[in-house]
């Protein structure tokens, strides 16, 4: 089955699954105060207008920066711990137990220490995309073919040679997968924070509107930012698909 | 050797400085070791928090719950997407840009229609648990050998047949590291939850300890949850172990 066809079926099954949820709420099934029908929803949209696009503007300058910290943390932190052989056995547990703690039960903590606000919520955006990263480039950088390293070594390369030569274009590939890995959860720390003790951003603003009993401007605040997500994550990918035909 | 002291020493020296440290600046908002090794005494001796079992049980129900709906659906719909390949190749992008998605989106829309009681906890580590199972048993399907099935057929076995004796053992190592990750997700999902908005179960306790100021028994509390955390994946990697031993 070729290619426009098979988006042919993705997009009608779709619109068949909103015209069943549209009959279903005018025929009164379901409570239109918790399920909204999508025209409803639609018609949300533009009453929220612009506070719904400032919140995802806050949102997401938050996570930028929370990603930008977490990916040039993680990558120098994996490019260390990757190096130092008897640094990374004797921190290996210590990394494996912060990476596997469930943040969530950390998060009333740091809420205490740093106040409601920005900074919160992008230092627990950070940690959630770092120990991703760190562990994958941790683990590229001490896979690099030892061959490829020796014979820079044996051909008189400097330590700057060798990681700007050898080390850092065999991990590359890795690097990329961790940053499409990264942002999603640099994203959830971030709105995680904003729901717990937001008092801007998309997080506070799906919050309120729940509280609020706003099922339209909720269900269409939330497509508003999935819809943000699937986009940035598609474009890290193409961007991906890009650098990696380039190398 | 010289790693495993080493490793000691940097564990003692942390807990060292966390002392030193939190007694200097702040013992209430740092809570130091010595602090919190009491409240843990007093929240397992029932004396902070009574209801410390009754919250156990309930997130731990909460959970199991959870987990049992995201198993059944996931393998169901893993299973309709990997059999089918025109399903497969119409909605397996659609559930993976989904999975996209950080979660944490749709538990608003959960608590206002399930409302602050279990239900929303249920279904938001569901949502979470439903997504890596299904992906699993999506690739585990796609790496069976097609000749194997095709052979089987040729000899009669009927699809149930199919199933179990030719299509689990072949996919059974990734459809269990799928629900090992599934359960994880199952279960950071009902904390999530519960802390961002419940009535009862193990976060609400953490949240009004939180909201009280009682920094000592909220990091026992913490350790609780952590234990039950740590403790059911250790259960869910010793299946693991031996689904792997058993395809070998």
């Amino acid at each position: 089955m070729s290619r426009r066809r098979i988006v042919g079926l993705q997009a009608a099954s779709v619109l068949v699954l909103l015209g069943i949820w549209e009959a279903v709420a005018r025929a009164g099934w379901v409570d239109p105060l918790f399920v909204p029908a999508p025209s409803a929803v639609a018609a949300a949209f533009p009453r929220m207008g612009r506070g719904a696009l400032a919140g995802l503007g806050d949102t997401l300058a938050k996570t930028a920066v929370a990603y930008a910290l977490s990916v040039v943390l993680g990558v120098a932190g994996g490019l260390v711990l990757g190096s130092a052989r008897i640094l990374r056995e004797v921190l290996n547990p210590f990394v494996v137990a912060l990476y596997g703690m469930p943040k969530i039960l950390v998060l009333p903590w740091i809420v205490l220490l740093l106040g409601f606000g920005t900074t919160p919520a992008i230092l627990y955006g950070a940690i959630h995309g770092f120990f991703p990263i760190l562990v994958l480039v941790a683990g590229a950088v001490r896979d690099v073919d030892r061959t490829l390293v020796s014979v820079a070594r044996a051909f008189g390369a400097s330590p700057w040679q060798l990681y700007a030569k050898v080390v850092l274009p065999a991990i590359v590939p890795t690097v990329l997968a961790g940053m499409r890995l990264g942002i999603v959860f640099c994203l959830l720390g971030v709105l995680i924070v904003e729901m717990f003790a937001g008092i801007r951003g998309m997080g506070h603003v799906l919050n309120s509107l729940a509280n609020g009993f706003q099922a339209p401007e909720l269900f269409a605040a939330t497509a508003l930012v999935s819809a943000a997500s699937i986009a940035i994550v598609l474009g890290l990918d193409a961007l991906n698909e890009r650098l990696s035909h380039w190398r | 050797m010289r790693v495993v002291a080493l490793r000691a020493l940097i564990l003692v020296a942390a807990l060292l400085a966390w002392e030193l440290g939190a007694r200097a600046a702040n013992p209430l908002l740092y809570v130091p070791p010595s602090a919190a090794v009491p409240a843990l005494v007093r929240l397992l001796t029932l004396d902070s928090y009574p209801e410390l079992p009754a919250s156990l049980l309930l997130t731990l129900r909460e959970i199991a719950i959870a987990y049992a709906l995201a198993i059944a659906v996931g393998v169901g719909v893993g299973a309709a997407l990997g059999l089918n390949r025109l399903v497969g190749r119409a909605y397996g992008p659609i559930v993976a840009a989904l999975y996209a998605v950080p979660a944490v989106v749709w538990y608003p829309s959960l608590m206002l229609f399930f409302g602050l009681d279990a239900a929303s906890k249920i279904a938001f580590g569901f949502l979470l648990g439903f997504f890596p199972i299904t992906l699993a048993v999506l690739a585990g399907i796609r790496q069976v050998n097609p000749h194997m099935i095709a052979v089987a057929r040729a000899f009669g076995a009927r699809p149930p047949t199919v199933f179990a004796k030719v299509m689990l053992p072949g996919m059974l190592f990734t459809l269990v590291g799928g629900l090992r990750t599934g359960l994880a997700l199952t279960v950071i999902g009902v904390i999530v939850g519960e802390i961002l908005g419940a009535k009862a179960g193990m976060g609400t306790l953490i949240n009004h300890a939180y909201g009280l100021f009682r920094t000592a028994d909220y990091v026992a509390l913490v350790g609780v949850t952590l234990v039950l955390i740590v403790g059911s994946d250790a259960v869910a990697s010793l299946i693991e172990r031996r689904a792997r031993r058993w395809t070998e």
